[in-house]
């Protein structure tokens, strides 16, 4: 109930019944000996005495109002946090899995899509791209003949000594059909280049025997060429395992039981580009149970420790000439 | 007792927060221009957070695609990644805002000259760590600085054995080091943060100038420990600030990330996304330019072709003069016009700093001959002197600047800008959600204005001097401020619903993707709204009637 006062005309209210709780409350803080009233510092000190005694003994705010308030701001901070939670996925790992294997366009160091007739007959310098995921090099190689003329690469059935079952190899491509590319681990114990890599015909000859390492040839390697009437090999300095670049990196010698995986190239005969869509053969890291290679190369994407997908494009880096 | 009041009670005790030794604020204080230096530990601490959760995705070994499997891969990382860099940002113009208030008001003077020391030591730190990080993307910019500063350093050949030092083998594309005094130095600034702090602590605020208008100007035990304690007014009140700062470092550069194709000339301040990599072909045709806070360095570098006289104008000859202006200014003066040549020199600095940054942006690599930089960099002086000579020290005058602090100016723009933002995504994308955050931020910039323009248009606007003990207590305050506070009321209400409204919208965000930035927006809005609540808490129910206002 408000009191009221009237002067003249106009009534005033004086005193609200919350002003009236107010002053109560003021006196009985004022009397409590805990919180006395100091008048001495009171008239010391003046107004501002009481205005800091006031709020700290009575509170400036009625509590309902205080509490009001508070609620608010602590609903506020609750939806704040609520608001993060979903942020703190940024804690969890994206977890990389390539799912297939993507198609990819093969890039030149400089960043422009390579042109495929533009790619060196039996070129001596490692040249590597990434596919089908990142750290997991691949050859690409322009095969030719002894004088350095592209030979169409035709398809084959390739065997797998190791289990006796063979695929198809589908051949090559580019605008000579010469065009090959095959995984650059070797099947044996996992040697990348420079350790393994193609000996082009210059170099497939006995001087090879005695060159320093990683550009040995074994006498046995240089036989099973002759054999086999190949004029360019790859071959692993590891352990001296041969694959024939022809015939879909088949085993040419030992100690490997298995082809080097093909890697699937497309060529737009328009765009002359080359494209990268899948793999075939064994799978790039013969890990199952049994030590017996999977005839499916997708079983590597399952696993990401190898790294993440290459994407839509992946670049070719022809840096390292092991001749030389 | 209710049982809240039971549970900080236990925590009250436990914790001693009614005893800490921390400095007790006098009522006058609760501006954010006193507090500038919570706004830069606010930054800092954020920057900190966030560079860590970023330490653990990064590999410095493959410095660009780390930083895109970042942004393209973890979820919210360019979230993350973006308000990193911003809130490095907010860190460098705050770092500066502080340090220049704190020239102007002479807070270097006596007793505060090692506080002021490691105060500009720590800006150096700031700046060289800043310049780190910005390395660590690997990108054609980022390169290209390094290469700049290692050119910089390695045409002085008593400097060139810091080369291996900073950078290690650094054109094999190898981050680890960089990365690794990108930590240091961001470690060496905490563990100077704590002794600044402390000794700021120790010493206090610097009081008003209307209070100690002489330099020793410390409040004496007796009088500070009258002030309001630390807890809950001072703890409220630093926690809006905080909330509010983090709130910008966040809204800010997610949603500049959504703005494409800017003119070039925009590039370094508003363009928080990596450039393409060096060895792109895309890289040829990017105009490089340094991180925005060396723009400046990078302008005077085409004033000159000797490097050591550039390190000289634009490195050691400021460096030297702030760290050591306490005892080149030894008047026990306070008052910016009766220390008018450092004042004057303080402007200049100002000036310069800001002139010829954006002459780096506008003409980057443009040499200027030495008659251009003599009419360039003298105007100002010439003006800043005379303006000096005739302008004296008013006593009692009302000046417009404590009206408007310079805080709040800023705050004016930023809203004003994220506001014209909000209306253009809302045009874009008209959506309940777009809507509200556009009404939020019209709110907010209506208010501004009204409280800017009144003061613009009304000259005569009274404002009683601070802290001076009232000698009444007018009724008319009284009711006004009763209705300042239903209506601040009132905006807590709208503000609750708003974050609740929002936070639901956040959880449907994707992780990664084109919409992901919108998270780090939402979130900057909810700290923001989360600040502007408990500054609302901190008015209505600490705020005395006789309070100055703000
Ligand atoms: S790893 Fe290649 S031969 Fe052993």
């Amino acid at each position: 109930m408000p009191l009221k006062v009237r002067i003249g005309n106009n009534e005033v209210r004086v005193l609200r019944s919350s002003d009236l709780y107010f002053v109560q409350k003021l006196l009985k803080a004022m009397r409590n000996p805990k919180t006395k009233f100091n008048s001495r510092e009171f008239t010391t000190k003046g107004e501002e005495y009481l205005f800091n005694y006031v709020s700290k003994n009575v509170g400036g705010v009625d509590e309902g109002r205080r509490n009001f308030l508070k609620g608010i701001v602590i609903g506020v901070a609750a939806a704040t946090v609520v608001g993060i939670i979903p942020g703190l996925r940024v804690l969890v790992p994206p977890v990389e899995q390539a799912s297939g294997f993507p198609k990819s366009l093969l890039l030149d160091s400089s960043g422009n899509p390579l042109k495929a007739s533009l790619i060196p007959v039996n070129s001596p310098i490692i040249t590597l791209y990434e596919y089908p995921l990142t750290g997991e090099p691949n050859f690409l190689l322009n095969l030719g003949d002894k004088d350095g003329n592209p030979i169409s690469i035709s398809p084959i059935d390739v065997v797998v000594p190791q289990t006796g079952k063979t695929y198809k190899f589908p051949g090559g491509v580019g605008p000579h059909n010469s065009i090959v590319s095959y995984s650059a681990i070797c099947q044996h114990l996992g040697c990348t280049p420079p350790y393994i890599h193609f000996y082009p015909p210059g170099n497939v000859s006995p001087s090879q025997l005695t060159a320093p390492e990683p550009d040995t040839l074994t006498a046995q390697a240089l036989l099973a060429a002759k054999q086999a009437n190949v004029p360019a090999l790859i071959h692993c300095d590891c352990h001296g395992s041969t694959y024939d670049p022809y015939k879909g990196a088949a085993v040419l010698t030992g100690p490997t039981q298995r082809p080097l995986p093909t890697i699937l190239l497309e060529y737009d005969s328009s765009t002359d580009y080359l494209y990268a869509t899948g793999a075939l053969g064994v799978a790039t890291y013969p890990e199952g149970s049994d030590g017996i290679p999977s005839q499916d190369p997708t079983k590597d994407l399952d696993t990401s420790q190898y790294g993440s997908s290459v994407g839509d494009k992946t670049q070719v880096q022809a840096n390292t000439n092991p001749f030389s | 007792m209710s049982l809240g009041k039971r549970v900080s009670n236990w925590f009250a005790e436990r914790l001693g927060l009614d005893d800490l030794p921390f400095f007790k604020t006098p009522d006058y204080m609760f501006h954010a221009n006193e507090w500038l230096g919570a706004l830069v530990a606010a930054s800092f601490i954020y920057t900190v957070i966030s560079g860590l959760i970023l330490l653990l995705y990064y590999n410095a070994a493959a410095g660009y695609q780390s930083t895109e499997a970042i942004i393209n891969q973890v979820p919210y990382g360019s979230v993350v990644l973006y308000s990193h860099l911003y809130g490095s940002y907010a860190m460098i113009i705050l770092a500066y805002v502080h340090m220049f208030r704190n020239y102007f008001v002479g807070a270097y003077k006596k007793p505060r000259e090692l506080l002021w020391i490691l105060g500009v030591l720590m800006l150096v730190l700031t700046l060289g760590a800043s310049f780190l990080g910005y390395s660590l993307i690997g990108d054609a910019l980022a390169v290209s600085a390094v290469d700049v500063g290692a050119g910089i350093v390695t045409s002085i050949p008593q400097l060139s054995f810091l080369i291996p030092i900073i950078f290690g083998n650094y054109d094999t594309g190898d981050y680890t080091r960089v990365l690794a005094l990108h930590i240091i130095l961001v470690a060496l600034i905490g563990l100077l943060f704590v002794f600044h702090f402390f000794l700021a602590e120790h010493y206090g605020m610097m009081p008003s100038r209307k209070v100690k208008p002489k330099a020793p100007a410390v409040y004496t035990k007796e009088e500070w420990s009258k002030f309001n304690p630390w807890w809950p007014r001072n703890f409220v009140y630093m926690s809006s600030l905080v909330f509010m700062t983090w709130g910008f470092i966040l809204a800010i550069p997610n949603a500049l990330a959504y703005l494409n194709g800017l003119p070039q000339y925009f590039n370094p301040f508003m363009n928080p996304k990596p450039a393409p990599p060096p060895n792109s072909p895309a890289a040829a045709h990017i105009t490089t330019y340094p991180p925005w806070f060396f723009l400046f360095l990078y302008k005077i570098a085409d004033f000159t072709s000797d490097v050591v006289v550039f390190l000289m104008i634009g490195v050691i000859i400021p460096l030297i003069y702030l760290l050591i202006v306490p005892f080149l200014d030894r008047t026990d003066e306070l008052h910016p016009l009766r220390r008018k040549v450092f004042s004057g020199i303080g402007i200049l600095m100002i000036t310069y700093l800001i002139q010829t940054s954006l002459w780096g942006d506008l003409a980057p690599g443009v040499q200027v001959s030495v008659k251009d930089q003599v009419i360039a960099y003298l105007v100002p002086a010439i003006i800043v002197a005379l303006g000096l000579t005739f302008l004296n020290p008013m006593e009692q005058k009302v000046r417009p600047s404590s009206a408007i602090s310079p805080m709040t100016s800023i705050l004016f723009v930023v809203i004003s800008l994220l506001f014209s933002g909000a209306v253009v995504q809302l045009i874009d994308y008209p959506s309940p959600l777009t809507f509200s955050i556009a009404m939020f931020l019209g709110s907010l910039f209506f208010l501004g204005a009204r409280s800017m323009g009144s003061l613009v248009l009304n000259k005569n606007v009274s404002r009683s001097v601070p802290n001076r003990p009232v000698s009444e207590v007018n009724t008319s305050v009284m009711i006004s401020n009763e209705k300042k506070k239903r209506l601040a009321e009132v905006i807590m209400s709208i503000l609750f619903v708003l974050v609740v409204v929002i936070v639901a919208q956040m959880w449907t965000i994707p992780p990664t993707g084109y919409a992901s930035n919108l998270f780090g927006v939402d979130l900057g809005l909810v700290f923001l709204m989360l600040g502007e609540s408990i500054s609302l808490y901190h008015y209505v129910v600490y705020k005395k009637p006789t309070e100055k206002e703000e």
